[in-house]
């Protein structure tokens, strides 16, 4: 059997079908994962999409993870793939430009083939390159939010550098989550003074009145196509991330009030509806389920680099990678107010094969320029690659770890399970610059407190049931924290509270009654405990270390025990490849 | 003047009046709570108090809307509409099934509150399901109940 994308989507819309087998989309690749750039175009609609740029203006080296874990129904599933169940799934054979993209697999080897990741010079010459070819007229440039924070030139201008680049690329509509960080006031200085993009969020709301903060869509006509764009920032965002930044706002998935917006947006005549979202692949794949009439969906958040479109009812949900690695592309033909057909593709953004823009890449050494002999100084070296991403343990956590520890001369630490930072290769420099992609965030204070046995052991289940909860809208799409001096077995699919056993520090058994010292960052994990202390920004403390010790050689091997699945990159029902 | 700013200079009236909808008439809590704490109340008390026994079966006429994960466990914003003639509905009990006192609030209404529609926030002390039970004039009773959880933080 032959089956197109068009009679896919045909029959998934007739039937009400959830087409997301692997044989389905093994027949549908036809795209030749080297002819990275080609593109047959549908329809009059296009739409082009980033998520998660996490502020990386220049191009990076980034690795996707090698444990990518879930709940036993979502095993397997996008959103919950790497490495081998990846290639798998898709069907990308190894050693290609998409397997040295879109999995950690040879990672090391493909970075010297094929270089460095992403940068918005070059994201602006494919989308120069795709205007030209399309027309300006028909195509929509969004961006999913995570995209002001993250490294160190968008922590120093608060998100200005950024905002800069987002007006020079052209994107038209956006929505937040880490934006929100750099406190209310701040978003709305961005927006209102500088921002060329609408900022849409129908889910941020005055916490008293529950009057929108934000506008909660808006209509745009492309290519004869009346597109109506909702937006979703993240849901979570609160919870998360400290409140403080957005006292007074509140914020969730108010799957009810969108449901009002897509009928709203109907009657005022829209053709088609895109939720332009930062709810996470997952959430949003259940969210499809409970909301009606959206058409699209441009998911980020949770950083998937998803080569295919998941289709749940008549609802194509994509996605786009993160930290500028991917554009996402969407096209599509729309009739009656239906869609008729489309096309998708990530492009990955391989800037050895990309002529950068040049307006864009002055723009890029402008906004580097104060900040250039600061952040390119080299502190030391590295002998095994530093990664973030996997679902309990990296290599660039386990420095800033040990950087912690030492400093604070405490007995656990504990660090964000975040999916954002950066990667260096074996034998490469590590630069300030590299720090700060790892650590740039406007919470930076390192604390140090106490903890007793039974509250860590609390704390260690109400982080893997947010992780691991089997209900898509209770996940909060991270990963868990890491933690040194302490290591512990998991058994992911146990029921909730019960799922962390044989927990020792530093080899010994955890006991329940006993205080802990205890240093973390980046959350609130201090507010539970006793004697808390501020120390230094995490940055600080963690150049100085690397500047000290000169060459760092964390161990790759995790300290996490998975008691119930026995690889890191399973398929569907937890088999291993 | 848009309805934020108006409201912010209306007075403590108006407040009340926004935040409590069409309730014409609330019990269970005051000011006598802080001085005397409500005793343990389980929710198959609470809920016998409520329905006398009678059964509750779940019903989608009970539109229930809370938060999945609670911003702040101190006030997590619920509000229940019930998709029946005003005449029908006699009052919403809303119920937080692991609260030292399950029973958390009950809204009677008379045919001249127009619908059944309440909106309020309520203190969960931990992740737990809330429930809605609307009691009807015919003497029987639906609801509608959702998890809500309580939790310190993100993934970090």
């Amino acid at each position: 059997m032959n089956i197109s994308r068009r009679d896919l989507f045909h029959l998934a819309a007739i039937a009400g079908l959830s087409v997301s087998s692997k044989d389905v989309f093994a027949k549908l690749n036809e795209v030749n994962p080297e002819t990275f750039f080609e593109f047959k175009p549908v329809g009059t609609v296009t739409l082009l999409h980033i998520c998660d740029l996490h502020a990386h203006l220049k191009p990076l080296y980034w690795r996707e993870p090698s444990t990518l874990l879930s709940a036993k129904e979502l095993i397997g599933t996008p959103g919950f793939l790497c490495g081998k169940a990846f290639m798998q799934y898709y069907g990308i054979k190894p050693n290609t430009i998409r397997a040295y993209f879109d999995t950690y697999i040879g990672f090391e080897e493909l970075a010297k083939k094929y270089g460095k990741m992403g940068g918005v010079a070059y994201i602006k010459s494919l989308v120069n390159r795709i205007k030209a070819e399309r027309g300006a007229d028909k195509v929509l440039f969004m961006d999913s939010g995570d995209t002001w924070q993250g490294t160190a030139v968008g922590l120093f201008t608060q998100g200005k550098a950024i905002v800069d680049a987002q007006n020079a690329l052209g994107i038209d509509i956006m929505v937040g989550h880490w934006e929100y960080t750099y406190g209310k006031d701040r978003v709305l200085e961005l927006v209102n003074k500088h921002l060329k993009a609408e900022f849409i969020s129908q889910n941020v709301a005055d916490d008293m009145w529950g009057d929108l903060i934000f506008k909660p869509y808006t209509i745009r006509e492309v290519g004869g196509v009346k597109v109506a764009v909702i937006g979703n920032s993240f849901p979570y965002t609160p919870i998360a991330n400290p409140k403080e930044f957005t006292e007074g706002w509140t914020f969730g998935i108010q799957p009810e009030r969108l449901q009002k917006y897509v009928d709203e947006v109907k009657s005022k005549g829209a053709d088609i509806v895109v939720l332009l979202s930062h709810d996470g692949f997952t959430l949003d794949q259940a969210l499809a389920k409970m909301v009606k009439g959206i058409d699209v969906i441009l998911s980020g958040h949770t950083h998937d680099p998803a080569p295919k479109p998941v289709i749940v009812d008549n609802t194509i949900i994509v996605i786009a990678g993160s930290h500028g690695k991917y554009l996402g592309r969407l096209d599509l033909e729309v009739k009656n107010k239906k869609i008729t057909n489309f096309a998708f593709k990530l492009y990955p953004v391989a800037s050895n094969f990309i002529k950068p823009d040049k307006e864009v890449e002055n723009l890029v050494q402008e906004l580097y320029k104060p900040y250039e002999k600061q952040l390119s100084e080299v502190i030391g070296k590295t002998q095994t690659i530093l990664y973030k991403r996997d679902t309990f343990y990296s290599t660039f956590d386990r420095v800033i770890m040990d950087a912690i520890k030492e400093e604070t001369d405490c007995e656990i630490v504990f660090n964000p399970g975040y999916r954002w930072g950066t990667t260096v290769l074996p034998g490469d420099n590590i630069t300030v610059d590299d720090v700060y992609s790892m650590t740039a965030i406007t919470y930076p204070d390192v604390y140090r407190f106490e903890l007793t046995g039974q509250q860590i052991k609390n704390l260690l289940e109400d982080i893997a049931d947010n992780v691991f909860n089997s209900n898509p809208l209770y996940q909060q799409g991270g990963d868990m924290s890491r933690t040194l001096g302490l290591d512990y077995e998991i058994k992911i699919t146990a029921p909730t509270g019960k799922r962390i056993s044989n927990i020792k520090v530093n080899g010994k058994d955890l006991d329940p009654n006993r205080n802990y010292v205890v240093a973390s960052w980046g959350g609130n994990l201090y507010k539970a405990g006793k004697n808390a202390k501020k120390f230094r920004p995490v940055y600080d403390i963690t150049i100085d270390y690397i500047k000290r010790v000169k060459v760092v050689n964390p161990p790759l091997k995790s300290n996490v025990k998975i008691a119930d699945i026995g690889c890191g990159c399973p398929t569907e029902e937890g088999k291993c490849l | 003047m848009n309805r934020r700013d108006f409201l912010r200079t209306t007075s403590l009236t108006a407040v009340s009046t926004a935040v409590l909808g069409s309730a014409a008439f609330t019990d269970s809590f005051g000011a006598e709570l802080v001085d005397n704490p409500p005793p343990k109340k389980s929710f198959d008390e609470a809920l016998k108090e409520i329905t006398g026994g009678k059964a509750v079966s779940d019903s989608d006429k009970v539109k229930l809307i809370a938060p999945e994960i609670a911003e702040n466990g101190a006030v997590v914003p619920v509000t229940v509409e019930v998709e029946l003639p005003i005449e029908q509905v006699k009052a919403i009990h809303i119920l937080a099934d692991k609260n030292h006192n399950a029973k958390t609030m009950s809204v009677y209404f008379t045919p001249a509150n127009g619908k059944a529609y309440i909106s309020t926030r309520i203190r969960l002390a931990e992740t737990m399901n809330v429930v809605a039970v609307a009691q009807l004039a015919d003497g029987s009773f639906i609801k509608a109940q959702k998890p809500v959880k309580v939790t310190i933080g993100g993934c970090g």
